[in-house]
């Protein structure tokens, strides 16, 4: 049944932003990651752990590739060019950190993949994964160029939450079971509280009204969060958000494959943008001295 | 919103589906899924309820027999509710602030039973449970499965104080879409089957959300 | 900030003792069970304070106690569960941020593995009894019947501060004993004591957002030396335009050197060689002027052309050179030692080397700023190091001690085998732990008296470095405590009190009114127009912390006598650098499942412990990434799998610390293995502590991989291509975004 309405709807879905999208937008939350402030440490991805019900595994599950970390720090070793084969015998430059959690990418590979309709691109611009829909296919994380999705091959409710651990279990989401996959939501909880706060009110989001976990606890602020929905509909979505600000001061336009900024030495990049994945996480290169 | 509405419109309409009840389906998971599917095909849509005494509002279409579920105080709804006429959200009170409606603390009971009929036997249970300074165990009637996210305070204030024809006297009659009718039971019985289909049924009918993660966490 | 502005929305409240709402188990408890009509259980709550609302979490503001850096925190609590910890914006030590330990401290407060109820060792087998006796026990062991001379009694602690600090001390005058020793494996001791020597200030404030340039000689402020929290944020800061240069030197790369701009390998104990040597140069290339430094140093630094030191650091003449040139061109610059540096014979040595260059440089009294003036001195925190194990363990030998309560320290891991620790304290005749753990230290006692957590109890924090304006962090408990069977430390203290001195403490039924009535006698300068004690009081619970001004006082440089010693590299070919990371720092946080689950940012390893070892000591070992490899010293060996990068000095063999628990629960428990266990009994000449970065080992490999497996977040080492991590040069930066 999906599939005959995934294909009926294919090109629409695959309309970018640009074009009016697929979606009558409400918000578009993005999010600027400044790999200039990121240490590497650690902070968001227990801050992660901590609100969004994350399993531990134990070291054998994480050998075999089943961490359950919807964040994680990426670390790499890189090697100056010194040209003519020569290989530095240090690592002058220190390490290279990068946060990876869901780039809720606009045009998502996961989403058109799934048979069950149970990935999909909500009015928030986000790439919801909804747990009861999931009938473990892993198509999705399959297609994820990022590697973002993460699967529960076993029931880790007993093993992760031994009593009285599960007394700390965050009620504002599940706990997923065997068989279903799971990924980055931009802690939707919050955000979803966060509307409903604002629609018990009667008035509009504003700008840093909630964060994510990960992005609350950074210990340098590497992290910005916000709706950056108005850089293509002003006055839509939360107006004149910090993030929105990044986004513009970097040039990096949505629904693109690649940016044509006036000042090309600007530090804003998506990942694997080139794919026609239209991230939405833009990441602010490292800086270095030398 | 317009485009999710479209991809699922017309197809999802299931009024009347039931989860299976007490079972240990793994929530959210594959077993969950495909115990749902049975049950979409298994039943036959029931009967739609007609007719709302609720301006503006179309009832959720369904019906169900639930079970008894014994309490540790057989509390009478029928005689606060619709003998003293007693509001809902008096006791209720959490309902119109927060996703629960919430069991009311001992210490409203007492706000009134400390003078009010002191000698039923009911009462006597409920000052035992207040003396020893420990809060009946009830149990859960109205119960949804953990991966959906229901708020009361937003569903009361879209029908009852968003609502200019509907007066705040008349709360019980937008209860009752969901909860059936307590107030002509004693102990609270569910009479209504809160599946997806049910939702959907008045979500529809009302022009409420159809996203996804609007009610799934 | 937008930050401050959600948080104020969420009301902050108060709790008052016995009013913590009642934990409601069951309610809205996610489990895997779908519907459970007339199943699941609900208890309404009792009598609810009115801001309590079933399904809204609310904030509540508290401290942290993982360490003594003292960031305030909000807790949320839900249905009288606490689910999240968030850095508390009014705190100026952490401005609502929080690290991995901080954020895990939920799992300490819920560890499956807490003792909960008192234990007495009776036929050499702990057994559960109730308070009353273990009560009863104490009064016999220390109370006055005991007829011990106060002397006859020690203390061992970690970092304390605030008015357990005082009850501590009150206690210690009690029964007259002088005997606190508080035992931090990882520390800054030497540190210290060349900024008291050298600044006049034991604890200066490092103003590292006002650096232009940072030289730091292994010191990982961002991760492990010092208030982390506090200091990335001024490291963020530091790195925004105009964009400061953070080179990192050190044997084993840490996170601070992973982000540094140039990292530098220096041979194990040759930082101060390095240091003097670019001293030299800044006055033979930069016309630096050290005429007026004593003559013996003067004499030091000619000594060391940068030709020399090169030699002897193994840091290239080019690095001394461009990072003396980076110190010259850009001020104000700050010179950073920390454990590495440290750890040596001349430990001492070496720090005062690097703080000779802020001398030379001008940065005292810049980046360099009094932590003096805080107004009590008695809350301040009371912290130490690896001398104070020492010292412990010399007093044991001749048999100083009847009694010894241990708390917070767990000396018995910490220690080396050397040091023979477990045997000395067999002959203490009562020993009391009080801890929230079976730890390897409360295995050896004869009394464990379990604590609350820190999400459970009261208290006030004073933190290690604190920030501009000085500040006191309030601790309220977030929940009814999980077990009754536990207490306070600082109830468990004034019940100590008591048996010696009833009259002065029979008016404080608990902790919290003698809390209270400390708050009640601070100055009415502090109370900031409170209409009554009781309001300040709520006032300050609410917001966490009450601040009590900036402090005052400044810093005198004055260059103190030190020499500077080569390594010497005697015995065994490489040196063991036990390196301490933030996830499970001294092996504290070994127990808490996200924390080791969390990979090690440098090796990415999870659950484990391992060897770091440069290519080409890889290759004269023959051993490759994975491979188990045997490190022995002098004084035992261990056994770890090889992770090689080039972010080591090919001379040093580095293994984590953490790791090797013997106890400590089912997630710490025979995991890996712990260094600190072979580490030779040096000590640093200056100050007596331990030279931990010295002890020479030699390394042999045993087999390949196989079976037990090297866990590691998975993916390549290298980018490959890939645009991952894109970067800039700082030119480039400087025009787009620098000077703005």
């Amino acid at each position: 049944m999906s599939l005959e309405n995934i294909l009926t709807d294919w090109s629409r879905y695959r309309k970018g932003l640009e074009q009016g999208g697929f979606h009558d937008y409400e918000h578009m939350w993005g999010m600027v990651i400044d790999l200039d402030k990121c240490t590497g440490c650690g902070a968001c991805v227990v801050a992660c752990y901590a609100e969004n019900n994350l399993a531990v595994v134990g070291k054998d599950r994480f050998a075999d590739g089943h961490a359950m970390h919807w964040l994680r720090i990426e670390r790499y070793w890189d090697e100056p060019d010194l040209g003519e084969g020569r290989v530095a015998e240090y690592q002058h430059h220190g390490a290279s950190f990068l946060p990876m959690h869901c780039q809720q990418c606009n045009a998502a590979t996961c989403e058109p993949v799934c048979p069950v309709a149970a990935t999909y691109h909500t009015p928030d611009g986000l790439n919801a994964q909804v747990y009861n829909r999931c009938i473990g296919s892993r198509y999705c994380s399959n297609n994820c160029p990022y590697r973002l999705r993460y699967f529960n091959f076993f029931s880790y409710y007993e093993s992760s939450w031994p009593a009285p651990l599960h007394m700390q279990l965050n009620p504002d989401l599940t706990v997923r079971d065997k068989g279903v996959m799971e990924k980055c939501t931009f802690c939707v909880q919050r955000i979803r509280a966060a509307k409903d706060k604002a629609q018990m009110e009667d008035r509009k989001l504003t700008d840093g009204e909630f964060q994510p976990a990960c992005v609350q606890t950074c210990p340098t602020s590497a992290m910005t969060f916000g709706d950056i929905l108005d850089l293509h509909n002003p006055g839509k979505g939360v107006e004149n958000t910090r993030a929105a600000a990044l986004w513009r001061k970097h040039e990096v336009e949505l629904g693109k494959t690649r940016q044509t900024k006036q000042d090309p030495d600007l530090r804003g990049y998506r990942i694997f943008e080139g794919l026609n994945t239209d991230p939405k996480v833009l990441f602010l290169e490292r800086v270095r001295e030398v | 919103m317009s485009g999710i509405r479209q991809l699922f419109s017309g197809r999802w309409s299931f009024p009347g589906v039931r989860i299976p009840v007490g079972e240990r389906a793994g929530l959210s998971s594959t077993a969950g899924f495909l115990a749902l599917v049975v049950a979409l095909f298994a039943c036959a849509p029931l009967a739609a309820q007609a007719g709302s005494t609720v301006p503006n509002a179309v009832p959720p279409e369904g019906t169900y027999s639930g079970k008894d579920v014994p309490q540790p105080i057989e509390f009478p709804h029928d005689i606060h509710a619709k003998i003293n006429g007693i509001n809902c959200m008096y006791c209720h009170t959490y309902a119109r602030r927060s996703k629960v409606a919430g069991i009311p603390p001992t210490s409203k009971c007492m706000g009134c039973h400390s003078v009010i009929a002191t000698d039923k036997p009911r009462i006597k249970q409920l000052t035992e449970y207040w003396e020893k300074r420990e809060p009946p165990h009830w149990l859960k009637v109205h119960d949804l499965p953990d991966f959906v996210h229901f708020t009361h305070e937003k569903h009361i204030k879209r029908f009852v104080f968003d609502n200019p024809e509907l007066p705040v006297e008349q709360v019980s009659e937008v209860c009752a879409f969901c909860h059936g009718d307590i107030k002509d039971m004693t102990v609270a019985k569910k009479q209504k089957p809160l599946t997806m289909g049910f939702c959907r049924s008045c979500h529809e009918a009302n022009n409420g959300p159809f996203d996804c993660w609007k009610c799934h966490k | 900030m937008s930050l401050d502005k959600m948080k104020r929305r969420e009301f902050l409240k108060v709790l008052g003792w016995g009013g913590v709402g009642t934990t409601l188990a069951g309610c809205d408890m996610p489990t895997t069970v779908t519907v459970q009509e007339g199943e699941e259980e609900v208890v309404a709550y009792l009598a609810p304070e009115e801001y309590v609302i079933p399904g809204i979490g609310v904030w509540y503001a508290t401290t942290c106690a993982q360490c003594g850096s003292g960031c305030g925190v909000h807790g949320r609590v839900r249905e009288g569960r606490v689910l999240k910890l968030e850095g508390n914006p009014d705190s100026q030590v952490n401005r609502g941020k929080l690290c991995q330990a901080g954020q895990a401290s939920l799992q300490a407060h819920y560890n499956p593995d807490r003792i909960t109820a008192p234990r007495v060792r009776r036929n050499g087998q702990l057994e559960t009894i109730g308070w009353d006796q273990a009560l009863a026990l104490l009064e016999e062991k220390v109370g006055p019947s005991s007829g011990l001379a106060g002397e006859r009694f020690a203390w061992v602690t970690d970092t304390v501060s605030g008015h357990q600090a005082v009850l501590l001390k009150a206690w210690m005058e009690a029964v007259g004993s002088r005997h606190h020793y508080v035992h931090e494996a990882v520390n800054d001791a030497v540190w210290r004591a060349v900024c008291r020597d050298m600044l006049g200030d034991e604890n200066p404030r490092l103003r590292i957002d006002k650096a232009r340039v940072i030289l730091s000689f292994g010191a990982d402020f961002l991760s492990t030396w010092g208030s982390t929290v506090q200091n990335s944020a001024r490291y963020a800061e530091f790195r925004t335009a105009p964009r400061g240069v953070l080179v990192q030197a050190e044997p084993k790369m840490t996170v601070t050197g992973a982000n540094a701009d140039l990292w530098v390998p220096v041979r194990p104990g040759a930082e101060g060689v390095l240091a003097l040597a670019i001293a030299n140069r800044l006055a033979a290339e930069h016309g630096r002027d050290l005429s007026k430094l004593p003559a013996d140093v003067q004499q030091q630094v000619r000594a060391y052309d940068i030709d020399k030191a090169a030699r002897i650091t193994g840091v290239s003449a080019e690095h001394i050179a461009r990072i003396a040139a980076l110190l010259n061109e850009r001020a104000p610059s700050l010179v950073l030692a920390g454990t590495p540096a440290e750890g040596h014979a001349r430990g001492y040595d070496n720090v005062a080397a690097a703080m000779l260059l802020n001398i030379v440089l001008g940065n005292v009294g810049k980046t360099l700023e009094s932590g003096a003036g805080f107004p009590f001195p008695q809350l301040a925190a009371k912290t130490g190091g690896n001398r104070e194990l020492l010292d412990f363990a010399a007093a044991l030998e001749s048999k100083s001690f009847d009694v010894v309560f241990f708390k917070g320290a767990n000396p018995v891991y910490t220690a080396p085998e050397a040091l023979k620790l477990k045997e000395k304290l067999a002959g203490v005749p009562f020993k009391v732990a009080f801890t929230q753990f079976e730890d390897e230290t409360a295995q050896q006692a004869d009394l464990v008296l379990p604590l609350r957590s820190m999400l459970e109890d009261w208290g006030t924090h004073v933190p290690t470095a604190q920030p501009e304006q000085m500040l006191i962090s309030l601790q309220q408990p977030l929940m009814e405590p999980l077990y009754p069977e536990t207490r306070g430390f600082g109830d468990a203290l004034l019940a100590l009190l008591k048996l010696r001195k009833a009259p002065q403490y029979a008016a404080y039924d608990d902790y919290y009114a003698y809390l209270r009535n400390a708050f009640a006698a601070l100055p009415a300068t502090l109370k900031q127009g409170a209409i009554s004690d009781q309001q300040f009081w709520t006032r300050a619970v609410q917001k966490g912390v009450i601040e009590v001004g900036a402090g005052s006082g400044s810093l005198t440089a004055r260059v103190a006598a030190f020499t500077v010693a080569e390594p010497a590299d005697q015995g065994r070919p490489y040196t063991l650098v036990p390196s301490a990371g933030a996830n499970l720092h001294d092996g504290r946080y070994a127990n808490l499942p996200w924390l080791q689950e969390l990979p090690d940012p440098i090796s990415k390893v999870v659950w484990d412990s391992w060897a770091e070892m440069h290519p080409i000591t890889a290759a004269k070992i023959g051993a490759k990434t994975g491979d188990r490899v045997r490190i022995e010293s002098d004084h035992g060996a261990i056994e770890a799998k090889v992770y090689i990068y080039k972010g080591m000095h090919p001379d040093a063999i580095a293994v984590p610390l953490g790791q090797g628990h013997e106890a400590y629960g089912r997630y710490a428990q025979g995991r890996g293995v712990n260094p600190l266990k072979i580490l030779g009994l040096a000590t640093e000449t200056k100050t007596g502590e331990l030279a931990h970065h010295a002890t020479r080992v030699q390394v042999t490999r045993i087999a390949d991989k196989v079976g037990d497996k090297l866990v590691k977040l998975g993916g390549s080492e290298a980018q490959l291509g890939r645009k991952l991590v894109a970067t800039v040069t700082a030119d480039v930066y400087a025009r787009t975004e620098g000077e703005a």
